[in-house]
């Protein structure tokens, strides 16, 4: 998205981007120190009548099973914030390698590698999500793992089309020029280029991870652990809904505070560095 | 225009076999599809049958097994090919496919062609409605932002859409399932199909929910095209002899400024597909989505490859429709 700025207003980050970095800095350090702070124990049940709404003892309600609410929201966001940072960091470490050596080199291996990429892209991500968390478990490493292989070829797209614009320009040739192997060209000239559209798009990345991940609950096929999808799933019957729509609703609001954050803060680095996704 | 097409057949047909195989060789790893068609005697190994043939072992060994058990495994097997290697099946199943035959389920013996039957139609009219919701949202939205770009409404827009699109798709689905059908109770909360207009009904909110984010993409990237084009001469041209406004963005201006808009229609319908999966689910639509997810619940490969495929299909034939459109909208592609 290109949200058109003035020159001068393109170059600064702005106060929203600082005010969506806070967000998440509160959400990581409140969900790293959760078992240290004093909130219920998420799956402990009847902490206080059944079905109950936004009070002072629960902030966010409880549950059909008197389960708060807000306990099992910030517990959830652990599983989803991990689940979404792993399958970044795997599919920026594949993917990224993958894209760079195929724009590198170009040839057949550019033609295998975007194959793969275009074949990968053509399966909807979530029917591949389903027959992988089927075929094998349930667990975190699995689902993380899993939404791990769908962000490889988009960003491994994005590599190589940097890597391509960047291949044969001057500072490149002139590290070839001086005698410098394939691989201290990568890593030194042609990876510093690459990781900034990398970095922008692995934030928006992370949202659609979280996303995907609540997608896989709404099927069954996420974790065991509480996530945000599983408590959104566990709230949505037609019942909970009419009694007690806070259960859905406030798992709702956190993850949608938390998306907004991480697509606005991808969006405002991406323009700040002025990234061009459709460079080939 | 035909070498360009031909090009285009070949990739998707490409993409066709990769996708498919894929599924097919993964589905092998799934539990043990012997089991759904004989029951627990599934257990019994080719050395146990062997042993039994040379009479060295008595034919009651399992909890569930008699004489003949054997026999039974062999021609289950046999019968579903399930003696054969995986790269063989794929071929026989390909074949089979392309003669209609998708072959039955293992777990209750429908015909999955039935099943396609059934199922197909209930999804496209959902897909087709949400994509109708969305552009019929979008383009008018994309119209209005971009007549005065920057100005108030665009930038109202501009936040809009962008929260819009943060919103993941089953939120927004238990989102307007509570407000509109629980709370003001205008649509229904579950799909029902009393005749065309209460199906129509019942598919309004789940289509809305796949439509929204999607009109909100759809706009951004209308505005952001229009803009450009609103600076070319023809425009200035169409101006300059008093045609209206609204005469110009729709008459003029709009066509050329399709091209992103119809490019994302094509990649989107894949994760329109992957949206519907989750949105069939919540509004209980009987589509092909919520029969995956059952026949993948209740490990039946047969059923699991031939949605697959049917979905692979359906990806590839809208990605191909949408290069034809492409190449129509602009005449430099088809030479590219």
């Amino acid at each position: 998205m290109n949200v058109v700025l003035d020159e001068a207003e393109a170059k600064k980050l702005g106060c929203i981007f600082w005010l969506a970095v806070g967000w998440l800095g509160v959400l990581v350090a409140t969900t790293s120190f959760a078992p240290l702070l004093p909130i219920e124990d998420p799956s402990a049940i009847a902490t206080g009548p059944a079905r109950s709404g936004p009070s002072l003892d629960n902030w966010f309600g409880t549950d059909a099973l008197g389960r708060d609410v807000f306990a099992r929201t910030v517990y959830g966001a652990r599983v989803s914030l991990v689940v979404g940072f792993v399958a970044i960091a795997f599919g920026m470490v594949v993917g990224g390698t993958l894209g760079i050596i195929a724009g590198y080199f170009k040839g057949s291996i550019d033609l295998i590698v975007n194959f793969a990429f275009f074949a990968l892209l053509s399966f909807p991500g979530l029917v591949l999500a389903l027959l992988i968390t089927s075929t094998f478990d349930r667990s975190l490493r699995t689902v993380s793992l899993t939404l791990a292989v769908l962000a490889v070829a988009p960003i491994g797209r994005l590599a190589r089309a940097t890597t391509l614009l960047y291949g044969e320009r001057e500072f490149v040739q002139a590290a070839r020029v001086l005698g410098a192997r394939h691989f201290r060209i990568i890593t030194r000239e042609l990876l510093p280029v690459v990781m900034i559209p990398m970095a922008a798009l692995a934030l928006l990345g992370m949202g659609v991870a979280i996303v995907a991940e609540g997608g896989l609950a709404f099927l069954q096929l996420s974790v065991e652990e509480i996530s945000w999808g599983v408590i959104i799933n566990d709230g949505r019957g037609i019942r909970d809904l009419q009694e007690n729509p806070h259960v859905a609703l406030m798992p709702i609001a956190a993850m949608f505070i938390t998306i907004l954050s991480l697509n606005f803060a991808g969006d405002r680095l991406r323009d700040y560095f002025d990234v061009r996704e459709t460079a080939f | 225009m035909a070498q360009f097409a031909l090009r285009r057949v070949l990739q998707l047909i490409l993409v066709f076999f990769v996708v498919t195989f894929v599924a097919f060789a993964s589905l092998k790893l799934v539990g043990d599809p012997l089991f759904n068609l004989v029951g627990v005697i599934s257990g019994i190994t080719e050395e146990q049958c062997e042993a039994v043939a040379r009479g060295e072992l008595e034919d009651t060994f399992t909890s569930g097994g008699n004489i003949g058990d054997c026999a039974l495994i062999q021609r289950a097997k046999a019968e579903n090919h399930l003696d054969k290697g995986v790269p063989q099946r794929y071929g026989i199943w390909v074949i089979n496919m392309f003669r209609g035959d998708f072959g039955t389920s293992f777990v209750n013996g429908d015909e999955i062609s039935d099943i396609i039957a059934d199922r197909l139609p209930v999804s496209v009219r959902l897909i087709v409605l949400a994509q109708l919701i969305a552009l019929g949202i979008a383009v008018p939205w994309g119209v209005a932002a971009a007549y005065r770009a920057n100005r108030g409404f665009d930038k109202v827009s501009t936040v809009g859409s962008f929260a819009l699109l943060s919103v993941p798709n089953f939120a927004l689905g238990v989102i307007l399932l509570y407000f509109f059908s629980l709370r003001w109770q205008i649509f229904p909360s579950r799909y029902e199909n009393h005749g065309w207009w209460s199906e129509f009904k019942a598919l309004i909110l789940p289509a809305a929910t796949l439509a929204l984010g999607l009109a909100a993409t759809y706009q951004r990237l209308l505005r952001t095209d229009l803009i450009t084009t609103l600076q070319e001469d023809f425009v200035h041209m169409a101006r300059a002899k008093g045609l209206s406004d609204r005469h110009i963005m729709y008459r003029h201006a709009l066509r050329p400024s399709l091209f992103s808009v119809v490019t994302v229609f094509g990649v989107n319908t894949g994760a329109l597909i992957g949206g519907a999966l989750v949105v069939e689910q919540i509004y209980s639509i009987p589509g092909v989505g919520t029969e995956l997810v059952e026949a993948v619940l209740r490990n039946d490969p047969p059923v699991v490859v031939a949605l697959i495929a049917v979905v692979a299909v359906g990806f590839v034939l809208v990605n191909f429709l949408v290069d034809l459109v492409y190449a129509y909208l602009d005449p430099r592609v088809r030479s590219a």
